[in-house]
């Protein structure tokens, strides 16, 4: 089986985030960079699959300039078997990359090339939170789609997918090839072993330049302004119960006006 | 800001760590008006990071002094904060080789010279007290039941509560901008907030404290040195009790205590990162480091960890923790002023000692503002000991000595009546 598994290259969460002057990106100059941590979720649920399983090829795909080799490696360290850099000479990581489209069929071209088998991927980035790129490779690729997934089973015939929705957990069965994208709870990401980060140094990075796959891009989103949220925070003190009911009442109604 | 705070003061301390922390409660205490400023939070930097292990038995009784001393100005500070900070668990030092067990030899020797409660303990012994830890293959082990550890964050809100009572002001997210300097002597600090004169400033500014110097063209040999440490979440399979003892394994480089149901597990690896303090952004927060999944650091702390603790792999669920340590060329403090330079004192370099020392090196700060002199043996741990000294000037050299200190710190092996100098 082969598992492909697409990452986004996303400042480290930890870090403040700073707008730049000109409103048309975050700084850059001093912030960390990691894989996007619903993709490390994914990479985590391929690997654990591939020790389970004979036979089972990891893919971890990158997008962007060669700066994502960084990241890459790490995805090779943590135990991923191959890495695939889609070159994208004016990725700006600065401005969250690619529109959600636009990844997505960049990546039909490589499951096409790849002949993948499953696609698990993070359910959103955490840079833009769009959520939208498993779906719209699913439809590209006419393939059966599970969203937020909590738990995945390889089955004989296909996949069990259980899913956290509000009113409780969802399972659902599909037939492969299909496109999951993964939820916070479906597991906990490995520190790489000291051998595999070795070893890792040996494996190579392939590169493909974006227009080797006969694409280009063509942006569907544009960004006009960006703005940091303000921190500002008031505090009023309630004396009893009743007064905090009452702001929380002000507070909703304000919210729902 | 500016227009309501009061600009002058008897001492102002740069650094809102322990060390400053605890120096300025203790200048409160004796009646001197102290303002505390910080570039970020209170115990956010080294000290928000620490382990806080406390092994009291050190290489000289000077050393042993000071930490012994510091359990009771702990226990006078947990009844007057009300808080728990000193957890004794006792600790525990194993050898899995001859030298090493020599070394268990001569410092048990040594801690019964000075009546210290120390002995040693056989294989059986040690797998009772530790069920989770590796033991078929130690050839010695010593148990201080008077050992423990200083919970850091117990520690800096202790030292803060009982400042503040004393008097103590705190101005947060106020870094130092620069030295008010006047014939030769330091008499104040420039912050965002204005201009505090005073005509004692303490450098307490941590990995930052060689920078706090150079405004005054002092050099202090520091440099700031990466450090990291594992935090395993409670596991049901291998239990760890909260008062079970701190274990330290030099031939692995390993330090361990528990922590919430899990256990802290840290090294003092041959190889470190190097951080240049003056190149982090202004608002550089310590908290927010971390490690990458694939941090060639963090892989040999594990990979040493399961060698000693076979349930703790690259998988088992933990925190990791990473913080920056200020170390010396020789891993002791620098306590004191420098020649040509009155009014600023130096209180830095505690080389991953900073909790564990703080409750005395306030005491012996403050002596030596408000009395000159101070009744501890400082002579180890004065500021100007490498004054002028050739070697000991360039950033470069300073670095390479204090990298070759943490790298040679649990590496080396102790021979004959010199025990090891480490908690």
């Amino acid at each position: 089986m082969k598992i492909l598994v697409p990452t986004k290259r996303v400042p480290d969460t930890d870090q403040k985030i700073r707008v730049r002057d000109d409103r048309q990106g975050v700084d850059i100059e001093h912030l960390p960079f990691v894989i996007n941590p619903f993709d490390a979720i994914a990479l985590e649920e391929a690997i654990r699959i591939g020790e389970q399983r004979d036979s089972v090829e990891v893919l971890a795909v990158g997008i962007g300039t060669a700066l994502y080799e960084a990241e890459l490696r790490t995805a090779l360290a943590m135990g991923a078997d191959r890495a695939l850099l889609v070159e994208v000479e004016d990725y700006d990581d600065s401005r969250g990359g690619l529109d959600p489209w636009n990844v997505a069929c960049l990546l039909r071209e490589i499951v096409r090339r790849e002949h993948s088998d499953l696609v698990l991927m993070g359910k959103q980035a955490v840079d833009d939170d769009a959520g939208q790129v498993a779906q719209f490779l699913a439809a590209l690729l006419d393939w059966p789609q599970a969203t937020c997934a909590s738990a995945v089973e390889i089955q004989p015939e296909g996949l069990r997918v259980a899913r956290e929705t509000d009113s409780g957990i969802e399972t659902i069965e599909t037939s492969l090839p299909a496109v999951i994208s993964t939820d916070l709870r479906l597991n906990e990401p490995r520190y790489a072993s000291l051998p595999s980060i070795l070893k890792s140094r040996k494996k190579p990075i392939e590169r493909i330049p974006l227009a080797d796959l006969g694409l280009e891009q063509e942006p569907r989103i544009e960004i006009l302004d960006m703005e940091a949220v303000s921190a500002e925070r008031s505090c009023q003190f309630a004396d009893n119960v009743d007064q905090l009911v009452g702001f929380l009442r002000q507070d909703t109604e304000a919210t729902e006006e | 800001m500016a227009g309501t705070s009061q600009q002058t003061a008897d001492v102002v301390v740069i650094g809102g760590g322990v060390a400053g922390l605890s120096t300025a409660m203790q200048l409160a205490t004796r009646g001197a008006s102290v303002i505390v400023v910080e570039r970020d939070r209170l115990g956010n930097g080294s000290s928000g990071r620490a382990a806080g292990l406390l092994g009291q038995l050190r290489g000289t009784t000077a050393a042993t002094r000071m930490l012994m001393d510091g359990v009771e100005i702990v226990q006078e500070l947990e009844r007057q904060a009300d808080v728990e900070i000193f957890v004794q668990t006792g600790s525990l030092r194993i050898a899995e080789t001859s030298e090493r067990a020599q070394e268990i030899v001569d410092l048990v020797e040594m801690g019964k010279s000075i009546d210290f409660e120390i002995d040693h303990l056989d294989n059986e012994q040690v797998a009772e007290f530790l069920p989770y830890m590796k033991t078929d293959d130690l050839l010695d082990a010593c148990y201080c039941p008077t050992d423990g550890h200083l919970q850091p964050a117990e520690l800096v809100s202790a030292y803060i509560k009982v400042g503040r009572s004393n008097g103590v002001e705190y101005r947060t997210d106020s870094p130092c901008q620069g030295l008010v300097m006047e014939s030769g002597r330091v008499t104040g600090v420039k912050t965002s907030g204005g201009t505090i004169h005073a005509p004692a400033v303490i450098n307490a500014g941590g990995p930052w404290s060689y920078l706090l110097a150079g405004m005054a063209e002092a050099t202090l040999p520091t440099a700031a040195l990466g450090h990291v440490y594992l935090t395993t979440r409670p596991d049901d399979n291998n239990p760890v009790d909260r008062l079970s003892p701190a274990i330290r394994d030099r031939h692995l480089r390993l330090y361990a205590r528990p922590e919430s149901g899990g256990l802290i597990v840290g090294m003092y690896g041959e190889d470190t990162v190097e951080v240049d303090m003056e190149t982090l952004p202004e608002d550089f927060d310590m908290s927010a480091l971390k490690a990458r999944p694939d941090d060639l650091h963090l892989a040999m702390l594990i990979d040493a960890a399961e060698k000693r603790f076979p349930w703790i792999n690259p998988r088992t669920p933990m925190t990791v923790t990473m913080g920056i340590m200020t170390f010396t060329p020789d891993g002791k403090p620098f306590c004191g002023t420098m020649p040509d330079l009155e009014g600023l004192y130096h209180c830095s370099g505690f080389s991953g000692h900073g909790i564990v020392q703080s409750p005395a090196i306030g005491v012996i700060m403050a002596d030596l503002v408000l009395e000159g002199s101070t009744s501890y043996d400082i002579e180890a741990i004065e500021a100007d000991r490498y004054f002028d000294m050739p070697g000991f000037q360039q950033r470069s050299d300073i670095k390479n000595r204090c990298y070759q200190m943490q790298a040679s710190y649990y590496g080396k092996v102790e021979g004959g009546s010199q025990p090891a100098d480490e908690s």
